[in-house]
């Protein structure tokens, strides 16, 4: 999983490349490397992060180049396995994202015939494949040399005797066109670019494009010319960019009342009193759905956990939630299931993976993402934007909440397609939704209260996190959210299963974090928070504003705003994300971006 | 020999109407600003054009694409970065010998530009009355001395007026040019260091229109208006009394009881009327409808908008998609007679007009008898209750109630 960019144009390569290169930092930062074609083919690489590499580079003359980030796969963290690769004779060079599941054959056979490596990369193999397949024309070379290939990658060539090309090709890794006047781009992601255009093609698997200053040209398989149509990107710089916060994921945070809006936009009508999906998306919703599977990694299956639990209270239809990486080995497939994806970034390799196969399979398909264009909303049947904007701290914040929120809405859609749900009640809902932004904004308001409580846990090893019914799922994303980033040992856990096993673990000194909303499970969770104090840690309990029955019983008590119901679920992950937030801030970790973890995982 | 034209800024200034647009593609006389600069520059005798863009550039590109519709060739450089005249400039060196620059967001005569392009080496000269807010240019007969920004006490009332006739060599000094103190790279600095090896000469110029606040834009239309000739292309109900040089755009239909009192520019495919009073200095966008009882003043009404029933707008600037409910109205004057003042990002402003209405952006909704004080500034999307008075700086996205 690592960041790639080309540049072909009149600006000085290298400063572009750097600039790119820094917004796609969130997808590796264990080392990072340029290579720019001016009168030769000149190489920088550095271990660490892209602003070391900036201090340290050479100024390279020329307006043609590449560049990369690397999130180590094969090989270690070296200079060596770091990108741009190059051919044994310096003649080409190459930049990848992605894993070549058949390198070692490659390599042995490459091997035998003299090739002699520098690197343990897989992807040092591929370039060494373009140059023995190299006989004047990079684009030829590099199409014969992917038909060589399997697993997935998204690589951009450069070659020293054709100094005005750059040629890219993808297959299940992500790569876009970016188009300029007089210079184009090629990156992994189009946020790296933004600053210089917002006009973008999309790549699709097996396609290969040659990227001159004037022009691009785009090819499939068959080495045949296909057109494709320019996108415009609505997103603004701004967006991409800190804004006065800190660090992305507490500006990210603070979006929320607005991303909350912009999930909600379009498609809850207070007059109608109904929700409006795209019609693909009511036609799927419309069949005979005997059940529901989410597929998904990470924040995203926790997401759909809570979903599972709306959406199997309001319309009785079983849901099953399953981790992608596992469904597509395992899962069962029947046709007259919905298969709901959900991946924030719309190209988690793992979630693609088990999409196809339940597609092949002949289930319906729906896709929850944050990104328009990408490969999951091309691969489904159909799908739903959280329209969230681009999110680029590593730690899911705002699209975890419109997440939830586009899987409340296709459970209020299908609870009143299948009569489960009456207009009166949908509309008590809808208004519930509606105050949402501002029940929110309160939470953010009182972020103070919520670092006071964060003091208790900054010097902790370990904590837990519990609740019953929807705040179960809610347990496991705030444990989540709190280890991710300030790397403290947290579990989540439901709350009666303390008893069953994780007992054992509680001392005195693991705070736990109870989540207690008036509803059937409310004694219940009192009990619960009984017996843990009898062990001795301190209680931290997320409560309604009226509960005063609380404060006999935890030892803190952090207030959402409201009286509880299934959307308060959204304040509290609110709280959860400011409390991981601000105890990742004392204990000064880099909370952007986390030792060993990358945004968008695009590997397997 | 190529014209650069300088596209790319946002125009902060120009807030609430530049958050939706850049400043370049504001309207005077239904025309973007960088339209009425590319046609005078065409009259001057410049046939290849480069833009520079940034801001939304997408919104430049769709209007004016490869330039062909108004027989020129248009080019684009993307800034990227926006930082400063310089790097702007600095981007187009790979495509230019000699070339002319002129700031986009200031109206330039097709005279003048000419002279610009008959003097190589050169720069446009503006004598104004206020010239602490620009560039003044000390010279010694026709050569530039020196360049000093915003001065305190300016040495002279002859400022820089955007405009220049550059040689290649420039580059080399846009190379060598440092940051400002507000962390620019100006090209006035650039040219301080070349004026030292170089002659660089001045070149007054006769027409020149600044615009900095929304409000100018009502100087710049009177302007552009007063220069208007009548020209009917609409059809006209009988019944209706159109006086002085009134423009009306093809489809648009002028309904019995209207009274148009020129200089008035309308779009095409308007309805106006019936029963109407549209007073001097009027510019409306096209698919406009001006309705029943309604009285416009001195305003500009941008495209697609509406001002349909028992209305009164003075004085005003409106955008595009908006709709204003039945028995709107703007109060354009104060009581005591007073300048008016306004706020524009959060800082109070004295906009020298005894008469101001309201700066409206965007995509504005208002309803049935709501009110609009003296120099009320609405951002976009914002939408106004029934009865609501709005006054004062309102954000986007706002709903007064």
């Amino acid at each position: 999983m690592c960041g790639i960019v080309g540049y072909n144009g009149f600006r000085e390569a290298n400063k572009v490349l750097i600039d790119c290169l820094k917004r796609l930092e969130y997808r590796g930062y264990d080392s990072a490397g340029i290579g720019v074609i001016g009168k030769k083919l000149q190489v920088f690489k550095e271990v660490g992060e892209i602003s070391k590499l900036e201090e340290k580079i050479p100024s390279f003359e020329g307006d043609i180049g590449i560049g990369h980030t690397r999130w180590a796969t094969h090989g270690a963290v070296t200079k060596e396995n770091a990108h741009p690769q190059l051919s044994s004779n310096k003649k080409i060079a190459l930049i990848h994202n992605g894993i070549i599941e058949n390198f070692q054959k490659l390599k042995e056979d490459l091997e035998k015939k003299g090739v002699k490596f520098a690197s343990q990369t897989d992807s040092e193999v591929i370039v060494q494949l373009i140059n023995q397949n190299y006989t004047g024309n990079l684009r030829d070379a590099v199409i014969n040399t992917i038909k060589q290939l399997k697993g997935s990658y998204a690589i951009v060539a450069a070659c020293k005797e054709e100094p005005d090309i750059l040629v890219g090709a993808r297959n299940e890794s992500p790569l876009v066109v970016g188009v300029g006047d007089n210079e184009n781009f090629i990156a992994s992601d189009i946020s790296a670019l933004l600053k210089y255009t917002n006009r973008v093609k999309y790549l699709d698997d097996g396609e290969i494009c040659v990227l001159s200053k004037k022009d691009i040209k785009i090819f499939n398989k068959n080495t045949k010319e296909v057109t494709k149509e320019e996108n415009i990107i609505t997103w603004e710089l701004k967006d991409a960019e800190k804004s006065g916060f800190p660090h992305f994921m507490l500006k990210e945070i603070f979006e929320q009342p607005d991303t909350i809006n912009k999930a909600l936009l379009g498609r809850v009508s207070e007059i109608d009193r109904s929700i409006r999906l795209h019609e693909k998306i009511e036609d799927l919703l419309n069949y005979d759905i005997k059940s529901i599977r989410i597929l998904a990694c990470g924040t995203s299956y926790y997401s759909g956990l809570v979903g599972k639990y709306l959406i199997e209270q309001l319309t009785d239809i079983p849901v099953i939630v399953e981790l992608a990486s596992e469904y597509r080995y395992f899962g069962t497939k029947s046709e007259d299931s919905l298969i709901i994806g959900v991946t924030q970034s719309g190209e988690t390799a793992d979630t693609l993976a088990a999409l196809r196969e339940a597609k092949n399979a002949g289930c319906r398909t729906l896709v929850i993402t944050n990104v328009m264009g990408s490969t999951a909303t091309r691969i489904s049947d159909a799908y739903i934007l959280t329209q969230s904007g681009p999110e680029i701290g590593v730690a899911a914040t705002k699209t975890f909440t419109s997440q939830i929120l586009i899987l409340l809405l296709i459970a209020f859609k299908l609870a009143s397609l299948k009569n489960k749900l009456g207009a009166d009640e949908l509309s008590k809902y809808i208004i519930h939704l509606k105050e949402l932004p501002r029940k929110v904004r309160e939470v953010l308001d009182n972020s103070d209260k919520i670092l006071n409580i964060a003091l208790e846990l900054k010097n902790v090893d370990s904590v837990f996190f519990i609740g019953r019914g929807i705040n179960y799922p809610l347990s496991l994303e705030g444990a989540l959210k709190l280890k991710e980033i300030s790397y403290i040992h947290a579990e989540g856990f439901a709350a009666g299963e303390l008893k069953h096993g994780p007992f054992a673990l509680l001392t005195q000194v693991t705070p736990v974090i109870t989540i207690v909303t008036k509803d059937n499970t409310y004694d219940k969770m009192i009990a619960n928070i009984g017996e843990v104090k009898a062990r001795g840690p301190e209680v931290i309990a997320i409560a309604e504003e009226n509960d005063s029955e609380i404060e006999k019983h935890a030892d803190f008590v952090i207030r959402f705003p409201g009286q509880s119901n299934p959307l308060s679920c959204i304040p509290i992950i609110v709280i959860l994300q400011l409390l991981a937030y601000h105890v990742a801030n004392l204990r000064e970790c880099s909370i952007d971006k986390p030792r060993n973890l990358a945004k968008s995982v695009t590997v397997e | 020999m190529k014209c650069v034209i300088l596209a790319a800024g946002e125009g902060k200034r120009m807030h609430p109407l530049t958050y939706t647009r850049p400043k370049v593609m504001l309207p005077i006389a239904n025309r973007p600003i960088l339209e009425l600069n590319l046609l005078n520059a065409k009259k001057a005798g410049l046939k290849h054009f480069i833009f520079v863009v940034g801001y939304k550039s997408e919104m430049v590109r769709n209007y004016f694409q490869d330039g062909k519709k108004w027989g020129v060739k248009i080019e684009y450089v993307n800034q990227g970065n926006a930082l400063g005249t310089a790097h702007a400039i600095g981007m187009v060196e790979k495509f230019v010998d000699n070339f002319i620059v002129l700031c986009g967001d200031t109206i330039f005569g097709k005279q003048d530009i000419k002279k610009i392009v008959d003097k190589k080496n050169s720069i446009g000269l503006i004598n104004i009355d206020n010239p602490r807010e620009y560039g003044v240019v000390e010279i010694k007969k026709e050569k530039v001395i020196k360049i000093y920004e915003k001065m305190e006490k300016p040495i002279s009332n002859v400022i820089n007026a955007g405009i220049y006739h550059f040689e290649k060599q420039i580059f080399d000094f846009i190379k060598k040019t440092k940051k400002s103190l507000r962390g620019e790279y100006e090209i006035t600095d650039s040219i301080n260091m070349m004026v030292k090896n170089v002659v660089f000469k001045g070149v007054f110029l006769k027409e020149w229109r600044d615009v900095v606040y929304p409000w100018h834009l009502l100087d710049a239309n009177e302007e552009m208006l007063k220069k208007s000739e009548k020209k009917i292309e609409g059809n006209i109900d009988i019944n209706t009394m159109i006086k002085g040089d009134v423009s009306i755009g093809r489809n648009t239909h002028v309904m019995s009881g209207a009274y148009i009192e020129g200089p008035v520019l309308i779009g095409n495919n308007c309805k106006i009327g019936p029963n109407c009073y549209i007073r001097p200095f009027t510019t409306i966008g096209n698919n406009c409808h001006i309705g029943n009882a309604c009285e416009v003043k001195n305003s500009i009404v941008m495209n697609n908008s509406n001002v349909p029933h028992q209305n009164y707008v003075g004085d005003s600037v409106i955008g595009e998609n908006c709709n204003l409910g039945s028995g709107t109205k703007v109060a354009n004057l104060r009581f005591d007679k007073k300048n008016i003042s306004t706020i524009i990002n959060g800082k109070k402003i004295d906009t020298k007009r005894r008469k101001l209405g309201v700066v409206m952006g965007d995509n504005i909704q208002t309803g049935i008898n709501s009110t609009m004080d003296v120099g009320t500034i609405l951002g976009h999307n914002v939408f106004i209750g029934p009865g609501a008075n709005a006054k004062g700086n309102i954000e986007p996205n706002s709903r007064i109630l």
